[in-house]
């Protein structure tokens, strides 16, 4: 099955305005290119699209990141956000974390992957007991 | 295939053809052919990408792409 770079909106806000924080955006970059080394998949899960389109400017700029630069948005299915639930039950974490079980879930999906945080504290709780899971702090 | 779809005609190396065809039999062809084209400009789109921030943001030192390299999980 496939490898697969998942981004949260931390990663996707880097990548959307490194030309202007380029020491921001270095570790985002860098697993970027790792990616493309090693032929993987890079994804970004429908719901960090809630967390990073706020308003015409922001959206722009994620737009531009999205539009034929080989990263693409991939659709919350009803069995990935019933897995996203299940996962927040298991971490014992409440429904203000919905958004990163749902990219643990998504990253479930790959046959491996690596998930692109802001926020590798909680992602790793979400993510613990899965080896083929790696977490990469921004 | 949700997407209305489009017939092409290519012409590849006949054993690749047969490996392909054997392992994902006549009916699987088109959906394996879309997901490798659709994989392969992915890619070269993402190396487009990663070129032109280099060009406007900078290259990134070497010591963050090794601590990216050891990022991946080793199955």
């Amino acid at each position: 099955m496939a490898e697969a770079l998942i981004l949260d909106s931390e990663a996707v806000n880097a990548l959307a305005h490194a030309s202007e924080r380029a020491a921001l955006a270095e570790r985002a970059r860098a697993i970027l290119t790792v990616a493309h080394e090693r032929r993987a998949l890079v994804r970004v899960p429908a719901p960090v699209l809630a967390e990073v389109c706020r308003g015409r400017r922001l959206d722009a700029a994620v737009d531009r990141i999205l539009n034929g630069r080989g990263i693409e948005a991939i659709s919350l299915t009803p069995g990935c956000a019933r897995r996203a639930g299940a996962l927040l039950a298991k971490a014992n974490l409440g429904s203000d974390h919905a958004v990163d079980a749902f990219v643990v879930a998504t990253a479930l999906e790959f046959g491996s992957a690596v998930i692109a945080t802001g926020d590798p504290q909680d992602v790793s709780r979400l993510a613990a007991g899965h080896r083929q899971i790696r977490v990469f702090a921004i | 295939m949700p997407q209305s779809a489009a017939k092409l005609s290519v012409s590849v190396p006949l054993a690749l053809a047969k490996t392909i065809r054997k392992r994902v039999g006549a009916r699987g062809l088109s959906r394996f052919v879309a997901r490798a084209m659709q994989h392969e400009l992915e890619r070269e789109q993402l190396g487009a990408f990663l070129a032109e921030l280099d060009a406007t943001a900078g290259p990134i030192a070497k010591t963050a792409i090794d601590q990216a390299r050891r990022a991946w999980p080793r199955l």
